[in-house]
């Protein structure tokens, strides 16, 4: 008799994990939806976020001045993946409104969602450690440092190390829901998984650059130092370890769980590379319960047909058609070296492709 | 009889002296490896981007980019865009030491790298020989609320080379072009707490200022400072060797004094590597807390040029000056009966008995028989002042100025440089060529050594080996130089030992001034001249006159 109740009672809870289990993670990254003017630092709007996991709450209350760089890596986010995935069939497309800023496609492990949490911890590390270097945020970096506190750390032996700074904070939130969630499931491992390796994509790929100042500006002495590398090169590596990624399992070895390849011959994953639990399904089709918005009406070049971007690749079964359209673009402007662009407006004829439904 | 010092020692005392010695070598390698920090740091800034609202300039505004006065900020190109705002409006904010830091003297310098990231855009791409117009202006103050002073303003010029890696196609655009680093500030002295600096890049399309400079996305900056830890390390150094120095020289110049005669060339030579030792080591540093001496690091590079110039010279000198003539020994055995009288080359060092040879080769006691060699080297020496007093000297006015910064100023400069290379390359050449010149002699006189009266051989293997130790301790000295200068230019800094961390750098640079210390040390006592005397059985063989042997050895 306890034993059906017990049935009754853990399905339905079992679904409930289910369903907001896998989601919650990168629900932060609805922050880069919030108007520019709201606050996101202090004790009563961070608890107002509705994006925030408890623990990351936590975080919010007591490093009230970084959420205003957690808020710039949202958007730093969506943009880079916007861009990477251009041309392919799935293209980081964003729901209207919602926590869930990437759709329910998230809640699967695919490669997709392993890209999406490597750049969104890559994107938190850069925007502290670019905060610090702009002087934004108040405490940074100095805080443990060789012989000891701060200040004498900092009068002994100079302090200039943000990028750790910001990869810790990095772990601490990105990392949080996951901890949270235990480290004996597959997809909390999978996505930590993918932290780390977006961290990593930043520290491999760091450069040295020297400057010589000596006697008569000599090589007797010569400053060397590291360079964070621009995060349109943090979004090319990761895109490129998405194309590398390795498809995992949950194992069992001993008392402890790992995620393995799925094929044994595959050599384990190194901690730089991405893991994925499930493979991706057809972009093709429009399937709103597991939010893929489909290739319909998706913009192509239909011009040439090697171009990553040709209406070949992107479009699926049905094709593309061609239609025209008189469009307004700007032609003929002067650039300068930022800000506002004079132009003149050219009414022009182009042909557009678009994939069919 | 008479020499020096080195000449008369036992090996028992030269190996005690040369232990010591090494003592104080280790100790200050290690000083500068385990106690002293990096000797420089680089620190990172990253420009705010200000707005400007004002529509005239009608005084110097100073944009912070943090704290409580902060200016507009715009976090983005694309916002500014959006808002309209023109690029003449836009003003880059640094704020040299980051919140709740300070400068302090103890930085002794700062030297300012700017970096451009600049993205890619088809139709707004890096003109070739760009050039970017700087308008900059720097500011200062001592505490947190006061009003900022302006310590600086200028236009600078800089060139940009930056290369673009991949293919330049609508799918690369956003990648960041590789761009060279600029030389942008530096500053000799640091005498205020809290500096600031605001750039513009005015455009100016009609007279084709800032255009063609592509896509600026953001300014970066690398300020390089020497550490206060090592600053410290440093200056407990040269306040302990100015003294140690001085004593060694006063003592090395009473006993010249003593000495009845003259003092020679080579004597000469040393005290004035002395002097110069002791240029260097004299703590001028201390005055950077009192005085704001921004000329400090180009009266360093003075004191370092004036010392090698030294020590190059001294080094041809002492070779030149044991150069033990071969007529000398013709003299000796055209004699017949009566014994002629003999100068041997002693008497270049210790000029004795003046005779007629021996007036022919007390020439060789003066400065100027060497011009041919030290000439390359005064003359190197110089080409480098004028180069370092060009571009250091104007940056006392103008901390913005750059001798590198101009296509004449480039080939200006790498003039001096080859021309001071050529010098040293000469000067080498004539110095390998002086020590093989002594070493044939040397190998010369060993089959004659034997055949010659007791004094003389005493004398002569003295001379040898006197030559043969400085050159030994010489080329340890100049090895030691190369090889740690290589070590701390390949390694990346510092090494970590179990849970000690050895700062290779700082080791190399305290530990190659003291090496340089203690050889001029040891140059100074162990060729001070002698006063020992031999005993009566051996003629002193300086100045043999008539049949007898004149003893004619000084006291000690």
């Amino acid at each position: 008799m306890p034993t059906v109740s017990t049935v009754n009672l853990t399905a339905p809870l079992l679904l409930l994990l289910w369903v907001t289990h896998p989601t919650m993670a990168t629900n932060w990254l609805s922050l880069a939806r919030l108007p520019r003017s709201r606050p996101v630092s202090g004790a009563a709007p961070c608890a107002r976020l509705r994006g925030l996991t408890p623990g990351q709450v936590g975080v919010c209350r007591a490093r009230g001045e970084v959420m205003e760089s957690v808020r710039k890596a949202a958007e730093m986010v969506i943009e880079e993946c916007q861009h990477q995935f251009r041309n392919r069939r799935w293209n980081c497309s964003t729901t209207p409104r919602g926590i869930n800023v990437f759709g329910r496609v998230m809640n699967q492990g695919t490669r997709e969602a392993a890209f999406v949490h490597a750049l969104s911890s890559a994107a938190v590390a850069v925007a502290v450690t670019r905060a610090c270097t702009r002087g934004e945020l108040e405490r940074c970096g100095c805080d443990r440092k060789v012989r000891g506190v701060s200040p004498e750390g900092f009068q002994w032996s100079g302090c200039s190390d943000n990028l750790s700074y910001g990869v810790a904070f990095s772990q601490t939130f990105v990392d949080e829901p996951e901890r949270a969630k235990g480290l004996s499931a597959g997809r909390p491992l999978m996505n930590l998984h993918n932290n780390e390796a977006g961290r990593k994509a930043i520290l491999h790929n760091m450069q040295v650059e020297c400057k010589c100042h000596g006697v008569s500006g000599s090589c007797e002495l010569r400053t060397c130092w590291k360079v964070m590398p621009p995060f349109r090169r943090v979004g090319v590596v990761l895109k490129e370890r998405f194309d590398g990624a390795t498809e995992v399992r949950l194992t069992r070895i001993g008392s402890r769980t790992a995620l393995l390849p799925r094929d044994p011959q595959v050599k384990p994953p190194a901690a730089r590379d991405l893991v994925y639990l499930a493979p991706s399904p057809d972009f093709c089709h429009l399937d709103p319960d597991n939010g893929i918005p489909g290739t319909a009406g998706r913009r192509c070049n239909g011009t040439s047909r090697l171009a990553p971007d040709g209406c070949e690749l992107v479009c699926c079964g049905p094709g593309y058609r061609a239609g025209r359209a008189e469009v307004v673009q700007r032609c003929s402007c002067k650039f300068s070296w930022c800000c506002s662009v004079r132009c003149q407006q050219c009414k022009n004829t182009v042909t557009i492709h678009t994939c069919r439904v | 009889m008479a020499g020096a010092i080195i000449e008369n020692m036992s090996t028992k005392k030269l190996v005690i002296v040369g232990v010591i010695l090494l003592l104080f070598q280790a100790f200050a390698f290690m000083v500068g490896g385990l106690i002293a920090p990096s000797p420089k740091i680089a620190v990172h800034y990253l420009a705010t981007k200000c707005v400007d609202t004002a529509k005239h300039r009608q005084e110097t505004k100073w944009f912070m980019p943090w704290g409580p006065n902060q200016c507009d900020k715009i976090r983005s190109f694309d916002e500014a865009t959006a808002k309209k705002i023109e690029a003449n409006n836009i003003v880059f904010a640094v704020h040299i030491p980051l919140p709740n830091k300070q400068m302090s003297p103890w930085f002794q310098f700062m030297l300012v790298i700017l970096q451009f990231d600049i993205a890619f855009k088809v139709y707004n791409q890096i003109e070739d020989g760009a050039m970017v117009t700087i308008d900059v202006g720097l500011a200062y103050r001592d505490d947190t609320v006061s009003e900022w002073t302006e310590m600086a303003h200028s236009f600078e010029q800089r060139k940009l080379s930056c290369n673009f890696t991949t293919a330049k196609t609508f799918e690369n655009e956003g990648r960041y072009y590789e761009c060279d680093l600029l030389p942008f500030m530096e500053v000799g002295s640091i005498a205020h707490k809290y500096y600031l600096l605001n750039i513009r890049l005015p455009v100016n399309e009609r007279k084709k200022v800032n255009v063609g400079i592509g896509e600026i996305k953001d300014i970066r900056l690398v300020g390089i400072h020497q550490n206060v830890g090592f600053t410290k390390v440093w200056f407990a150094m040269k306040t302990f060797l100015t003294p140690s120095i001085l004593i060694i020289m006063i003592w090395y110049w009473r006993r010249i004094t003593l000495m009845s005669r003259p003092p020679v060339l080579l004597e000469k030579v040393i005290f004035a590597l002395g002097i110069s030792m002791t240029f260097i080591n004299i703590p001028v540093e201390w005055f950077s807390f009192g005085f704001n001496w921004t000329w400090m690091p180009l009266f360093g590079d003075i004191r370092q040029g004036i010392f090698y110039s030294m020590l190059l010279s001294f080094w041809i000198i002492f070779c030149g000056e044991h150069l033990m003539e071969t007529e000398f020994f013709e003299a000796e055995f055209m004699g017949g009966g009566q014994l002629q009288l003999l100068c041997v080359p002693i008497f270049k060092i210790f000029p004795e008995c003046p005779t007629k040879k021996s007036q022919d080769q007390m020439e060789r006691n003066r400065f100027s028989v060497y011009w041919k060699q030290v000439g390359p080297v005064i003359f190197g020496s110089f080409c480098l002042f004028i180069f370092d007093m060009y571009e250091r000297g104007v940056q006392l006015t103008n901390p913005f100025y750059s001798i590198w910064a101009s296509d004449v100023g480039t080939e200006l400069a790498m003039a001096f440089i080859i021309v001071a290379g050529i010098c040293a390359c000469l000067y080498f050449l004539f110095l390998c060529f002086m020590v093989f010149q002594v070493f044939r002699n040397i190998s010369g006189k060993r089959s004659s050594l034997p055949a010659m009266s007791k004094a003389r051989h005493l004398h002569y293997e003295g001379l040898i080996f006197r030559f043969k130790f400085l050159m030994l301790v010489t080329l340890t000295c100049a090895a030691m130089t190369v090889i740690f200068f290589i070590i701390s230019q390949v390694n990346e800094g510092h090494w970590h030992w179990g849970e000690h961390t050895v700062q290779v750098n700082s080791a190399f640079f305290t530990g190659i001034y003291g090496m340089w210390n203690l050889y001029v040390f040891a140059i100074m006592f162990l060729y001070a001249p002698s006063h020992e005397r031999y005993g009566d059985e051996q003629s002193s063989g300086q100045c043999i006159t008539g049949d007898a042997g004149a003893n004619s050895g000084e006291d000690i």
